[in-house]
Formats: structure tokens, C-alpha cells, sequence
């Protein structure tokens, strides 16, 4: 068990409305960078998951043995509230320098989540109302969970 | 109250420069180092005499890098250092990491290692929540009884449960007694007649506390109508656990997606619909006893079997994934705090390649600047108090 498995009118809708055949059984469903808004708008409004669960983004460097270049993949999360209660998980790949769409107007929730992995990871979250570092320092350098950020690394000293 | 409604709702993102340009605004910071903060965090509140126009929390001060930490270690090295998240509960920290772990591992726990966990995880929701009812009224001052009364009574019952902690793992506090498949401490002797004396008290007390909140004048003043986070503000918050039930929604993990020996109890799921700091007050309270009875249901019926259903541990760096993604999550005093781990790491595959731990507290205490405007400043820090904000879980 892997907690993911997609509840079956989230199956159905990704299947219809947005394109997607591939459900990996060890990871949620790939869904297109450009349709994960309205995909979070239609959860939310039409079938209750109303509950914002998570944003997590993790960086992944270009593979030297394959042509797959840099990127970051985000996976999301809602859940629908009482009895029953399913939770919904998808994830969208995003190339290096692409922004990808906030959903902070959705889900107050997202707000401060994106802010998060925009501060640890570096993914620039676009139409976020207050996109600013969170967790760490304002002028720290750097993007601390990214992979070429190793943990080794000297920082520059902070007052 | 008057003052509050004119703020409904409150916006976040109020421009303050733009709120009215001849009232003469006083910045205050709170914290970082107040005691009522629960720790290490700052709000800004911008005052209009003594009601707040704005608030702007800054979290972050207790950023210790776990995530990147935990990205270096083996599975089974992570456990204590996730104990340190909620100090308040170390249990539900541990539990969720394995859970994460073992879905991603594919790993079974034994039934009486579910039933153990559940047992140990209802007996730290009682200590939780008698810490939040202890220093909340230390928050409200005088409120309940004259300063610290409460507060002592609270960590006298609490003590209880952390005897028994010791007696069970050796540690009082961070157990590290969870690993991937099951436990690593069995029931001692003579441990389960002790556990439901300790409760037996702690249940007769708790009818005191009420009383001293809902009976006392000052404490009501003080919470009733102060605070409210409806439950759709709740849920696009991503705010779970007694705050949304507070809100009137029957939400529990508990019930709703059980986990552990869950599914063999029922979990009388408390909720009240005020909404506001003495409805999650009462929340908190009735949860304390739901939890004792479900500890006495269980303690005496704990299945015989082994309590770990994995491989001994030999080698730290011998559980190995390839690749993968997992999602575990469970009820937390505070809500749902869950783990989404990638597996195929570093050290040939034997750590997390990203470890995400969702904590109920950032989802509650981001709720502040969508509470506060329209409070008084004193308002301000019963309702701190009543998120129930731990931030070494928010910061991580």
C-alpha cells in the first residue's frame, strides 16, 4: 500500500476531462503543467475535496545516463472531509526555469506550502500572492534541498 | 467582538499603507522570544489603538534542516531524529515516519504491534492535550484559578503518562521505540493494571478542568466568541484535527481512514460548532476521555504475537528502495500530520531521496492572519494558545 491509490471519480475525471492513461502503482498520476489549476478548481468546487493536504516539491539534477534533463517534479494533494474521506494526489513535472501556476487563490492553505518549497527547493510559484522565504534567513543564498545544494557545503556565515 | 465582525473577513494581503491614512498605526512585534508564543516565533501586528488591522506571523526561527538531514540518513536512523518534530508528541512523530516508510517498503506490522502503537498513541494524546490545557491557561493568565494552578495540575497528570513512557522504553520522553515493521519495547509486567490506574485518575480530574473552564467567568470571557475559524477557512487552510472538528465538522483519520487496530474500535469523534477558542477547548477536554477509553478498551486485550514483523536490524543502511513514492498519514493531537517520502536516495539507495513531513501546526498556525484582525492584542494570545501551535514541528 502505497497511499495513493486515486479514488475512483478522480480516476474517472483525470481519464476524461484531462488526458491522463498512465496510474504509475508507486507514485500518483503525471498531469499536465498547464491544466493543474483547473484540475485543483474542479476537485475542489465539483467533487468536495475541500481539505488543501500538501505541496511538495523535489529537484531532480539531469541524468547522466539518460537524456533527461533538469527539473522538479511537485506532487499535490486534497482531501474530501468526514466519512469516507479520500484523498486525491497527483503530480505535475516541471522543467528548469518554468514557472508553474500557485494555487494560493484556491486553497488558502497553499500559500504558505509553496512558499516552503519555493525557499527550500527554488520552484518559483507564479501568482502567489507573497512569495517570500519562509524557513530560512531573507538573504540566504541558495535553495537548501535542492540536490546540487549538498550538505556539505560551507554557507556563508549569518550574523 | 463588534470590533472583530467589522474585519470579516479578514484580508491577508491587506496593503497597510492603503488602511487609512490618518490613523496613527502602532507596529508590535511578537515574540520571538515571548513566552506565550510556544516557542520560537514573531508575529508583526500592526495596531489601530488596540485592535489589530494586520498581522504578519514569521515562522522559521527553529529551522533546523530536517528534511536535508534526513536525506543523509538510513531509514532506520531517522526515527529519533523525527522524535525532536512535535515535541509534544514524539509518539505520533515516529508512527508517522514508519508508516511512511513501510508503505514505501511494503512492510506488514504484526496486530499486536497496531495495537500496541494505538495504545502508546491515545496514551500521548492525553499527555498533549493536558500540556495544551496547562500552558493555555497559563496563556490566559489569572483565567483559571490564579497563574500557574492549572498548569501544575496539568504537568502533575501528564507526569503519569510519562512514567509509564519510561516504564515501557526506557525514555520519558524521546522513545525512539517505533522501527519500520513494528516496535522495538514490548509490554513490561505489570504494566497494564498501572496504565488504567494512571488513566482512572487523570479521568476523574478532567471533570474538574471542564468545570474550571466552562464555570469560570473569566475563562469564558476570555474564549467564547473569541477567534472563530469557520470550517471553510479550516479546510482551504488545510486545518485538521480539533480545530476543524471545533468548526462542527465530523472529521477524525481515526474513524474516517483508520489506521493501526482503529478499525476494530469505534472512535466517538468529538465535535462542537462554535467554532471559536472554548469550543476547541472543549474539543481537546472530550478528546482526553474518548482517549481513555480507548486505552482501557485496549490495554487489557493487546493480541499475543510478535511486536516487529520486519528483519532485525543488522546494518543500518539495509533497507534499500529503488525508486517510489508513498503517502502516510495519521491523527495527531493536532491534526493530520503525514509523510510523502521518494524513495532511492543516497548511500546506494538506502535513504529517502526527498522526506516531506506535513505538519498539522503550519496548516493551524497559518489561520493568524486571517484570525487576528478585529482582536485585541490580549485576544491575540488566547488564540495562539488555542491553535495549539508546537514549532518545532512547524519549522522542522
Amino acid at each position: 500500500m502505497r497511499g495513493f491509490e486515486p479514488p475512483q471519480e478522480f480516476r474517472e475525471l483525470l481519464q476524461s476531462r484531462f488526458g491522463v492513461v498512465e496510474f504509475p502503482s508507486d507514485a500518483p498520476p503525471l498531469v499536465d503543467r498547464s491544466r493543474h489549476l483547473e484540475l485543483a478548481r474542479v476537485l475542489k468546487e465539483e467533487h468536495g475535496y475541500k481539505i488543501f493536504v500538501f505541496v511538495v516539491a523535489s529537484h531532480w539534477l539531469e541524468n547522466p545516463k539518460g537524456p533527461d534533463p533538469e527539473h522538479y517534479e511537485l506532487a499535490y494533494a486534497l482531501r474530501t472531509p468526514g466519512e469516507g474521506t479520500r484523498l486525491a494526489a497527483w503530480r505535475v513535472r516541471v522543467e528548469n526555469g518554468q514557472p508553474i501556476q500557485s494555487l494560493a487563490h484556491l486553497f488558502a492553505g497553499a500559500d504558505w506550502h509553496e512558499r516552503e518549497q519555493f525557499d527550500l527547493v527554488g520552484v518559483v510559484f507564479e501568482g502567489h500572492p507573497d512569495l517570500r522565504r519562509i524557513m530560512m534567513p531573507d538573504d540566504w543564498e541558495g535553495h537548501p534541498l535542492r540536490k546540487d545544494y549538498a550538505i556539505e557545503t560551507a554557507c556563508p556565515p549569518w550574523r | 467582538m463588534q470590533a472583530a465582525l467589522a474585519f470579516r473577513p479578514a484580508d491577508p494581503y491587506l496593503d497597510i499603507d492603503s488602511y487609512d491614512p490618518e490613523a496613527d498605526l502602532m507596529v508590535l512585534n511578537l515574540g520571538p522570544q515571548h513566552p506565550s508564543t510556544h516557542g520560537v516565533f514573531r508575529i508583526k501586528l500592526y495596531l489601530d489603538g488596540e485592535v489589530i488591522v494586520k498581522a504578519v506571523p514569521h515562522a522559521g526561527y527553529l529551522h533546523r534542516g530536517v528534511e536535508k538531514l534526513c536525506e543523509k540518513l538510513a531509514y532506520t536512523q531517522i526515527t529519533p531524529i523525527v522524535d525532536k518534530n512535535d515535541y509534544v508528541s514524539p509518539m505520533m512523530n515516529e508512527q508517522a515516519i514508519n508508516m511512511g516508510f513501510e508503505a514505501l517498503l511494503g512492510v506488514e506490522v504484526p496486530r499486536r504491534a497496531r495495537y500496541l502503537r494505538t495504545i502508546v498513541a491515545e496514551m500521548q494524546r492525553i499527555a498533549s492535550h493536558l500540556l495544551w490545557l496547562g500552558t493555555f491557561a497559563l496563556d490566559l493568565g489569572g483565567a483559571l484559578g490564579g497563574g500557574a494552578t492549572v498548569f501544575m495540575y496539568c504537568f502533575r497528570e501528564r507526569e503519569s503518562i510519562l512514567d509509564l513512557f519510561e516504564e515501557l522504553t526506557g525514555c520519558r520522553f524521546h522513545y525512539n521505540t517505533h522501527t519500520i515493521g513494528g516496535n522495538r519495547h514490548d509490554i513490561p509486567a505489570g504494566w497494564p493494571p498501572r496504565v488504567r490506574a494512571a488513566l482512572d485518575t487523570i479521568l476523574k480530574r478532567t471533570f474538574e478542568y471542564q468545570a474550571a473552564m466552562t464555570e469560570h467567568r473569566i475563562y469564558l470571557d476570555r474564549t467564547q466568541g473569541v477567534g472563530v475559524i469557520d470550517a471553510e477557512l479550516a479546510m482551504s487552510l488545510g486545518i485538521t484535527g480539533p480545530i476543524l472538528r471545533a468548526a462542527g465538522v465530523a472529521h477524525d483519520l481515526r474513524r474516517h481512514a483508520p489506521y493501526h487496530a482503529y478499525d476494530e474500535i469505534e472512535v466517538q469523534v468529538q465535535t462542537e460548532t462554535a467554532a471559536d477558542c472554548l469550543a476547541r477547548s472543549l474539543v481537546r477536554i472530550r478528546e482526553i476521555r474518548e482517549s481513555i477509553r480507548i486505552v482501557s478498551e485496549l490495554v487489557d486485550n493487546v493480541p499475543e504475537g510478535p511486536i516487529c514483523g520486519h528483519r532485525p536490524i543488522k546494518i543500518v543502511s539495509q533497507e534499500r528502495v529503488k525508486s517510489g513514492q508513498a503517502y502516510a498519514c495519521l491523527e495527531s493531537p493536532r491534526g493530520e500530520l503525514g509523510t510523502y517520502v521518494i524513495g532511492g536516495g543516497a548511500n546506494k539507495e538506502s535513504s529517502p531521496y526527498r522526506l516531506k513531513i506535513r505538519p498539522p501546526s503550519l496548516h493551524a498556525l497559518s489561520c493568524l492572519p486571517y484570525v487576528l484582525p478585529g482582536h485585541t492584542v490580549s485576544d491575540a494570545i488566547a488564540i495562539l494558545g488555542s491553535v495549539d501551535p508546537i514549532m518545532g514541528e512547524v519549522d522542522r
